[in-house]
């Protein structure tokens, strides 16, 4: 089982439509994944159509009360099933806080369920929390949408010296990779020129600003099922064959 | 509700009117009507099905997938996008599902054993997010070129969603057209065309009557053997995969050692007979399995090597594949000769022949034929576990290697003896006498393997020189593999002794008197009382 967390500290950058499209991408190629809706905004659950309620909330799952395979729901596409969204999850820090090694217990939550899942999605909202550090705790890859600007370059940067110094047992692989460009603005091509001559941790595949990624809200479902020749389709597919070699 | 409920739909119904009926209730879409040609694909000794499930690959007009699915929920297990199914899991393109169904086939190579032609009308059951809650198929099949199956209407939840469905799974119950379906629609075509699903392992499942005699347990023991024979003989002839002929020679092994432990309850002409015949066999199946061993050691071969020295041994690998095939062929060559052919005549005619009471059972010839199979059979296992402690002991890091094969052989007959007869004792009596067993024969076994395959590597060599000629840098990688082999002999040679004590135990020492002494037995007789 592989964990891979679409993160970053910003929101509205990419990070829960990267999540649903490469979730749905591994699953449609035969993988089974499970996406962890961990955002309490639930916008992962919104586009998969379940209604974002866990019984007994975040308290129940992270004291064990209630055991994540329990709050699975399985999503209208084969092989892909979610952990959706509560609204308690806002106060996921206040939870984890209360356990022994709060870093260490998303990890331990998902260790049950390493068998029958071979990719788990975690959907992260956008801060830096006890819930992130538990999430780079347990996750393989951070997946970092970016979008072009020299700012949030620094704060891929900022990122990978946080993990650095976090002392994790075993940090996860950073990949960046830029989202939402728009090839029509000087700033974008600049920066990405820039990134391409430098650096390595970011991916080559860039996620279009384009209508149909939009349109998820509207359709709720992921866009290749509803734009399957899309650039958009076809630049997810990119992403997802790109991370999974450096993996 | 986490399964699936099956509702086979009788004659006179009308799949429609029950589906209009769940209409009133609840939210149904209809997805468009799904043409597929399946075919079932199963290893020969089931284990799909053994791990709950069933592969199947679909074919509709414009593409095939694989699918692996759980009988009991129906959920997906794995697909995979393809047009063939190859031999085996692992020649499928690399993805996790593959690695996970390779880790269900290991060695076993894909079967086919049924073509289906479905019609397959689903509807989604959904909530008021137009979440899909469920999934109602109305499977209509019909085995390619034959009959008509029982439409079979499935209720499917998607996880997390059993609740909201249970009131959809009573209302099917409710229909008087309708009945409970125990079986997957796979299920039932592989019956209808005469599988009878999970009917094959490679363990030996016996369940002998206690109160049968020494020459009934023989009998029924030495039947099933030749029926295992006899089931593996044809994969074993197309070379479907290696586990066919290991099966057979095992099936062999079993029948030989038996044949050495029915003295006085076989008729002795007999049991002359068969030993010779049955040695044959052995010896005949030898050389194939041999080449099969190597190769499915080849990539272990390999992995032992710096890996920019790997391409050295691929002439070693082509002449092992050379030597499979050729050694095939010699092996079918010999099951179609007249030697073979009069064998399993005249066995399966003398174990049809053998009498079920003790008719015709001559007292003189055979003297522990009529005596209760518990008491002979458990004289035996003791006798069996005597040699292999006398031997066991004797046995000093400086002996001989042929010591050490010696007790390899004797350990084998005790636990033939154990798993045939076995199933006349209490398990707690014989499975810990197994299970130590077991790890010292793992030790035995490790320690000849690696004796007989660094022979083996020389002689080979040795024949790819005549042969063609081998390169040095061949010849030195397979040295380098002899000496790989050696090390793990001298490893297996030093755990000798710790797992020879863990089988030279009081524990063990027990167990096996009360088998022979059958204590047991009056224990459970006063039980009774």
């Amino acid at each position: 089982m592989r964990v891979i967390a679409t993160y970053n500290l910003k929101g509205g950058v990419g990070k829960t439509a990267t999540a649903v499209n490469l979730a749905y991408l591994a699953a449609d190629e035969g993988a089974r994944v499970l996406l962890w809706d961990l955002d309490p905004q639930g916008a992962a659950s919104f586009y998969f159509r379940v209604k974002p309620k866990v019984k007994g909330g975040g308290k129940a799952l992270v004291r064990g009360k209630r055991a994540l395979d329990d709050a699975v729901k399985g999503t209208d596409f084969q092989n892909l099933d979610l952990v959706p969204s509560d609204f308690s999850y806002r106060n996921l820090d206040l939870f984890l806080e209360r356990t022994k090694k709060p870093t260490r217990r998303l990890g331990q939550l998902l260790r049950p369920l390493r068998k029958e899942y071979d990719y788990v999605f975690l959907d992260c909202p956008p801060s830096i929390s006890l819930a992130s550090e538990s999430v780079f705790e347990a996750a393989d890859v951070l997946l970092v949408p970016l979008i072009p600007t020299t700012l949030s370059l620094r704060a891929l940067d900022q990122l990978d010296d946080f993990l650095r110094r976090d002392g994790l047992r075993s940090p996860p692989k950073v990949l960046g990779f830029f989202s939402m460009v728009d090839r029509r603005k000087r700033l974008h091509r600049d920066v990405i020129d820039d990134a391409a001559a430098g650096r390595r941790r970011v991916l080559r595949t860039r996620i279009p600003s384009a209508v149909e990624i939009e349109r998820m809200g509207t359709s709720r479902k992921p866009v290749p099922v509803f734009a399957g020749s899309s650039r958009s389709t076809v630049a997810y597919r990119d992403l997802w064959a790109e991370a999974k070699t450096r993996f | 509700m986490n399964h699936v409920a099956r509702f086979r739909m009788l004659e006179r119904g009308d799949a429609s009117r029950v589906i209009s009926g769940l209409e009133q209730r609840f939210d149904l879409i209809r997805e468009p009507e799904q043409r597929v040609q399946r075919v079932v694909y199963e290893t020969f000794d089931w284990r799909f099905l053994a791990a709950g499930s069933v592969l199947e690959h679909r074919r509709s007009a414009d593409s095939g997938v694989l699918l692996w699915r759980s009988l009991s929920t129906g959920e997906l297990l794995g697909q995979i996008a393809t047009d063939t199914v190859p031999r085996f899991a692992w020649e499928l393109p690399h993805a996790p599902t593959v690695d996970r169904m390779a880790s269900i086939t290991e060695v076993r190579a894909l079967v086919p054993l049924v073509s289906l032609d479905s019609r397959l009308d689903v509807h989604r059951v959904v909530d008021d997010e137009g979440k899909t809650v469920a999934r109602l198929t109305l499977d209509r099949t019909r085995i390619s070129d034959g009959e008509e199956l029982p439409a079979v209407l499935e209720l499917a939840p998607v996880r997390g969603y059993g609740e909201e469905v249970r009131s959809a799974a009573e209302l099917l119950s409710a229909q008087m057209t309708l009945v409970p379906e125990p079986d997957d629609v796979v299920m039932i075509a592989l019956r209808s065309v005469g599988f009878a699903p999970g009917s094959y392992s490679s363990k030996l499942r016996l369940s002998l009557d206690r109160g049968s005699t020494a020459r009934q347990a023989w009998t029924v023991v030495l039947r099933a053997l030749f029926a295992t024979m006899q089931a593996n003989e044809s994969g074993l002839r197309g070379d479907v995969d290696s586990e066919f002929l290991h099966d057979f020679r095992v099936a062999v092994r079993r029948t030989r050692s038996v044949l050495a432990d029915a003295k006085d309850v076989l008729d002795p002409d007999v049991r002359a007979w068969a030993r010779g015949e049955f040695r044959w066999v052995g010896q005949i199946t030898s050389p194939p399995r041999d080449a099969d061993v190597f190769l499915l050691a080849f990539p272990e071969f390999e992995a032992a090597l710096p890996p920019e020295r790997r391409n050295d041994l691929k002439p070693f690998g082509s002449f092992l594949l050379d030597e499979q095939r050729r050694a095939h062929g010699q092996l079918v060559a010999a099951l179609d000769s007249q030697r073979y052919r009069d064998l399993v005549t005249q066995w399966r005619e003398h174990l049809e022949a053998e009498p079920n009471g003790n008719d015709g059972v001559d007292p003189e010839r055979t003297p522990d034929a009529a005596q209760p199979a518990i008491a002979v059979a458990g004289a035996r296992i003791r006798k069996a576990h005597r040699r292999v402690i006398r031997r066991g002991r004797a046995i000093k890091p400086t002996s001989h290697p042929e010591e050490l094969h010696e007790l390899r052989k004797d350990a084998k007959r005790l636990r033939y003896l154990l798993e045939c007869f076995g199933s006349l004792y209490p398990s707690d009596l014989v499975t810990p006498v197994v299970r130590e067993l077991k790890g010292l024969q793992e030790v035995l076994g490790d320690f000849q393997d690696s004796q007989v395959q660094a022979d083996a590597i020389e002689r080979f060599g040795q024949q790819m020189i005549e042969r063609n000629g081998a390169s040095a840098a061949t010849l030195l990688a397979m040295g380098s593999i002899v000496e790989h082999l050696d090390t793990q002999g001298l490893a297996a040679q030093e755990s000798f002794r710790h797992r020879f004590e863990r089988f030279d135990t009081k524990a063990v020492r027990r167990s096996v008197k009360r088998i022979h002494r059958g204590r047991h037995i009056s224990t459970s007789a006063e039980d009774h009382a």
